[in-house]
Formats: C-alpha cells, structure tokens, sequence
C-alpha cells in the first residue's frame, strides 16, 4: 500500500493516527531503513510472517485503544522459532482481553527484532511560518531530560541531516566513545531526509515520532514509528 | 498579498501625497511634513480637507485633487478614514501608501480587525503596496523619505551610511536610530512595517538585497508571517551570497504547544525553529541588543576571514590573556609564534617584550612599535586575523595609531579589531578609529562574539561560493 492509500485508510476509519505497521511501512516507502514489520490477525500468521523476516522477532499488539503496549501485557520479545511466537501471540491475546476488555484489537505487529545500538530519535512536524521541519536528538534522557535536539527547515539535503546530528550538545557520542561505537552518520541521514520527504509530499501528517532508531557502525534501523494526522 | 516586488516607490518617489498634514504643534501630520521639507528633494503635496496652506505649502483637500502623478501617500489620519482616503488615492493611480495611523487588528477589537481587512481588501483592488498600518514607516537617508514621525530634537538622525534596518518594533527601530546618530553609526534605509498587512520583511529583504545603498541589513524580527517562511529563507539565501543579514529574534522564550499529539512537537519551541531556519538561509543571528551592532560594524568594515587563527598584539599583558580565552571560547585558535617570525620580532622589539602570541609589546610601547610589529605579523599566511588591544593610557599612544592601523588594515586586507578600554581619550580613539573603519570593542569577549560572527558569516560564503 502507498502512502495516501494509508492515509486514506486511516481517515476512512476515523483515525488520527497511523497504526504501527502503517507507520513502519509509509516511513520505508520514502527510503528510511526499518526493521521489517507486518501485522498478523492470528497466531498462526503471525508464525508464518516471523518465518518470512526470519528470528528473532518480537510481538506487540496493535490496538486504536491501546496506548501504553507492556502495560496490559501486550509486548513480547526474544521470540526465535515458530512455537514460540505462536505461544506469545496466544498470551497476548488473553493479556489483552483480560487487561484492557473494552479496547478494540487490530491485530498483533510481528516485527524484527533490532540488535542493540545507539538509540536516537528522529521527528518531524508542520510549522504555521516554515511549514514541514524536522528534529533529530539522542534517544532516552538526552531527549527527555536535556531536550538536546536539532532542527532544520524541510526540504533537506544530506548535508543538512549531517550537520544537525553535529548540532547536538552530545554530538561526540556520535563519534564513538569508550565502549559506544561510532554510527554510520549516512544511514542515519536516511531517516531524516525520509521524514522530511513524507511531511513535504503528504500535507495530511501533522507530526510524527520515529523512536528509536537505532543507529549502528554500520546502518541504522526504525524500530518504532508514530505519524499523526491532522485532525 | 499583491505580487512582484517594485517597492521602489516608498523609498525614492518622485512626489509624496501627506494624507492629514496640519500646520498644529505636536501633531504627527507636522512632524512629518517638517521632515519632508527638511530633506526630500521630490515634490510634497499637503492634503487636509480643511486647510488651503500648509507650512507654506499648497494644500489639497483630497489626493484626487492633486493634479501631477503622486507616486507615494503618507495617511496620518485617523484609521475610520483610513479606507476612504486610501480608495481616493488608488483612483488617483497611486502606487504605495504608507499607513501611519492606529487603530486596527492590534487594538484587538473587531471594529480594528475590520478596518484593517477593508484596507488590506483597497490595496488589492486598486494594487496599492501598503507598509503598515500602525507603523513609523521609513526613514531613508539617501531620498529623504522620513515619516519617523519623532522631531529631531527627540530622536537624532544618523549620518548617511551602508547599513539598513528593518524593524517590526516601531519603538525599537527610533531607539536603535537615535543611538546609531550618537555614536555616529551611519545608516541606509530604515522601515518599521507594523501590522505587515501587505509588505514583510519577505519582501523588503529582497528589495534591500538589490540596493546598491544597503551593504548589509539588520533586522529585528518577533515573528514572519504564517506561511512565509520557506520564501524569507529562499529571499536571505539570494541576499547573503552578497551582503550579510544579522537578526534579532524577541519572543524567544514561547513554547509549543504542551499538549502536542508527538513528542517532536512538545519538544520543538518557536524560537529552535527559527534559529534552525536562520541557520539554513545564512543569517548572524544577534542574540542580545549589543551584539546587534557589534556584528554590524564588523561584518560592514572587516573582509571575510580566510582561517581561525588570530594573533593578538597588545600592550597589556591582561588584555592579551582575556582576548586568549575569550577568542578560544568562540573556536578561535591562537598559534603559537613561529621560530622564525620570533626571530624577525626579536631583532626590531627590546628584550623586554614577549613575542610569544599574545605578542606584548609592554606599557613602554608607541605606535611605531605596534606598526613594525604588525608589518612583520600581516604579510605571513599562517596570520587570519589580528585583535590588537591598544589601551591608550600608555604615554607612548598617540592619535598616529589610527593612521597606521588604517593604512594597515588596507595593505593586507585581513579583518583587524581594536580592544580599546577607558574614558574620554579611549573614546576619542574609538571614534577616530572606527571612522576609519577599524571596528573598536571595549571588552575582549565583545570583540570574540564579534569576530565569531564575521567567521561564520565568511564560512558560509565559502560554502556557497
């Protein structure tokens, strides 16, 4: 599916947000790397899917209602083999209808699951003066606590994705320190020149949130995408 | 928003029209008309219905009734007349109109809202370039167009110079004025734009870009207009492969919005977008009223800067180690002498002088000493810049410094900034030298972020070729 079918979907089904597979899959449409994501409707197609991206994976239920996964006991990871992830996905089920009784279920996300690495965040968003702009931080406290982020005007060029990860008051993290590799900086870039292409091309996103990426020596990965519509 | 971009007419009309010119005292329609008459050169037309002479002037009592083309309307009146006075001006086939008059969107009323769309709708149909309305308008030093409406005697007019302003404050914009005329800061154009219901610093960025007059603009800016954004980046782009843009941004401290649907938004303040934007066109951003002309007199007077390496020649050992740690705080690098440029200096200095880089040339110094020295120093390809700190309370100073520095200065054509710090004779030196064009700063810090500025800008131009 395109993005404005997505989009289209979405707003035909009254929702003002992509739902995570819909998110990982407009997010790649525009060239940003992303760690493979479909959406299963029962166990045993959520096994088949983990067998095509291959292990480990990891599951998440995907609900319009459901906010806050783990907390209803709707996230499983480390799942290598086809039982396994058949077991999880029945698990998830039954959290879920026990937890959160009311919430509509979608589905079940079966997602590749990312190898450890330098978490950042990557955003976009529309501004009434500048139009699309776009942010890159440092993922966990770097973002919560220090708000130590970057922001350029869209469109960008390479050059200008690079320069902003400079920006950052942590930008030598970037480069490698002690037992933290550096990242693959043109990867990286990817995903930022994606955002700013998804927010120019599709005047329906309001804002969106691709964290964590999760960037490596080499190449980097979107492990979690939200992209809201304007209401 | 009319298109196309001739606002050649509000800065160098051949004949203004004075909509509300009065001969009453203390009244803005006077001040205005006395300006006129003061300095511009073109034709004035008084209009006010109740008057036949103004000043000495032929008053009309509508535009209409004006008998030769006016090329500009200056409307003082009060704004429930605003609408019909504009209307007789755009069957008059006037271009520009000047708004002077309050009273409109920021009275916050729906009457005020009103006026101000009915005015903004006139324009359109009769295609009339407005600035304003609520505004001080232009203070041009080269056409004498000056509807400041401040006397003289309240607000000083600066010589003539190469610097243009462009203001949303009008307030600011006559502060920033009268303390330029004081310190005898020469100024192009000037334009304080108001409510902006029609020209905007979009579009008179790209007019002073194309002035031959304007070799570099500040601007104080609280906000651009919804959706203008991308063109006032793609405008500053075109200007400063030419001529620098420094701004000031107020209103920094305003927020996004808290209840923002992602993280980004909640996290993006107004002000990082627009320093991310002023970044992407190439503007100095200001952040403080000091750094405003701090950076214009250096970015006016210094040619760009090649490198970062600066060598300090003072004579004050302190002042040679507050410009060491001020210059390194803004990314500077102070090399260290080489052998042989040791060697050279040596040969010409007394013992007692330390030719390490800050190069002190000790209390017992004179111009002449500070000029072999500098000579030595300019010509080498390992030198960027030169802060020199001349504290003139040294017996040896004398005003033959200024010609020096300058001549300097001109046959090495590398950026040279004077640490000067003191009372009346310092001042005197300040004003000589920066007459000269040697940007002088009273503290080594001011003279760093000054410097800084220049290198930034000078990055940028090498980028973009």
């Amino acid at each position: 599916m395109g993005p404005k079918q997505i989009i289209t979907n979405a707003f035909k089904e009254g929702r003002t947000k992509l739902l995570e597979h819909e998110a990982i899959e407009i997010v790649k449409y525009y060239g940003a790397p992303v760690a493979e994501a479909r959406l299963a409707k029962t166990p045993e197609e959520a096994a088949i899917i983990a067998d095509e991206i291959g292990y480990p994976v990891v599951l998440k239920v995907v609900s319009p209602d459901i906010s806050h996964k783990s907390d209803v006991g709707g996230v499983i990871i480390g799942l290598h083999n086809r039982e396994q992830v058949v077991n999880a996905a029945r698990r998830i089920f039954d959290n879920v209808a026990k937890n959160a009784p009311s919430a509509r279920v979608t589905g079940l996300l079966v997602q590749k699951q990312a190898e450890k690495g330098l978490e950042v965040i990557v955003g976009g968003l529309r501004d009434s003066v500048f139009g699309p702009v776009v942010m890159f931080g440092l993922g966990g406290i770097f973002v919560e606590v220090l708000k130590d982020v970057s922001f350029r005007v869209a469109p960008i060029t390479e050059d200008d994705a690079i320069e902003m990860m400079c920006e950052i008051k942590a930008a030598k993290i970037l480069e490698g320190f002690r037992n933290i590799p550096p990242v693959d900086k043109k990867s990286l870039a990817k995903v930022i020149i994606a955002a700013s292409k998804l927010l120019e091309e599709n005047p329906e996103i309001d804002s969106l949130d691709l964290n964590p990426v999760i960037a490596y020596p080499t190449g980097a990965v979107v492990v979690d995408a939200r992209v809201i519509l304007k209401k | 928003m009319s298109t196309g971009n001739d606002l050649n007419c509000f800065f160098n009309p051949r004949s203004v029209a004075i909509i509300g010119a009065t001969s009453k005292k203390g009244k803005v329609g006077r001040v205005i008309l006395e300006n006129f008459i003061k300095r511009f050169k073109g034709r004035i037309y008084p209009v006010n219905p109740k008057y036949s002479e103004v000043l000495g002037l032929k008053c009309f009592p509508i535009v209409k009734d004006i008998p030769d083309p006016v090329d500009l309307v200056i409307i003082v009146v009060p704004a429930p007349i605003v609408p019909t006075v504009l209307k007789d001006a755009g069957e008059k086939g006037v271009k520009a109109a000047i708004i002077i008059s309050g009273g409109f969107r920021e009275t916050g009323t729906e009457e005020g809202k009103r006026l101000e769309e009915e005015i903004r709708k006139i324009g359109i149909e009769y295609g009339i370039r407005i600035i304003g309305p609520n505004c001080l308008g232009i203070y041009d030093n080269w056409s004498g167009v000056d509807t400041f409406f401040l006397p003289d005697e309240k607000m000083r007019r600066p010589p003539r110079g190469y610097i243009s302003f462009i203001s949303q404050s009008g307030a600011f914009a006559s502060a920033l004025l009268d303390w330029m005329a004081y310190n005898n800061i020469g100024i192009s154009r000037a334009i304080s734009y108001g409510n902006k219901i029609d020209v905007d610093d979009v579009d008179l960025i790209e007019f002073l870009g194309k002035d031959e007059k304007t070799k570099i603009i500040v601007m104080y800016i609280e906000a651009i207009k919804d959706g203008r954004g991308k063109l006032f980046i793609e405008n500053v782009r075109k200007v400063v492969k030419n001529k620098p843009v420094i701004v000031f941004k107020a209103g920094k401290t305003a927020r996004g919005s808290k209840a923002a649907a992602s993280h980004t938004a909640a996290l993006a303040g107004n002000y990082d977008i627009y320093r991310a934007a002023f970044r992407q066109a190439g503007i100095v951003e200001a952040t403080s009223f000091d750094e405003i002309m701090d950076f214009a007199k250096v970015l006016l007077t210094q040619p760009l800067l090649r490198g970062n390496r600066v060598f300090i020649v003072t004579d004050a050992g302190g002042i040679g180690v507050m410009l060491t740690d001020a210059l390194t705080k803004e990314g500077f690098e102070i090399p260290v002498t080489p052998p042989d440029l040791k060697e050279e200096l040596r040969k010409v200095l007394p013992p007692h002088c330390i030719v390490e880089n800050p190069i002190d040339l000790t209390g017992d110094a004179d111009d002449d000493r500070y000029r072999t020295v500098l000579e030595k120093l300019l010509p080498k390809p390992y030198v960027d810049a030169v802060v020199v700190g001349a504290l003139p309370q040294i017996p040896g100073m004398t005003f033959k410094i200024v010609d020096y520095l300058s001549e300097l200065k001109d046959k090495y054509g590398k950026p040279m900034l004077v640490i000067d710090i003191g009372s009346e004779e310092a001042v005197k030196f300040k004003v000589e030298l920066e007459n000269r064009g040697i940007p002088v700063y009273e503290s080594p810090e001011r003279a760093a972020r000054a410097l800084r500025a220049l290198y930034l800008y000078s990055i940028y131009r090498k980028k973009v070729g």
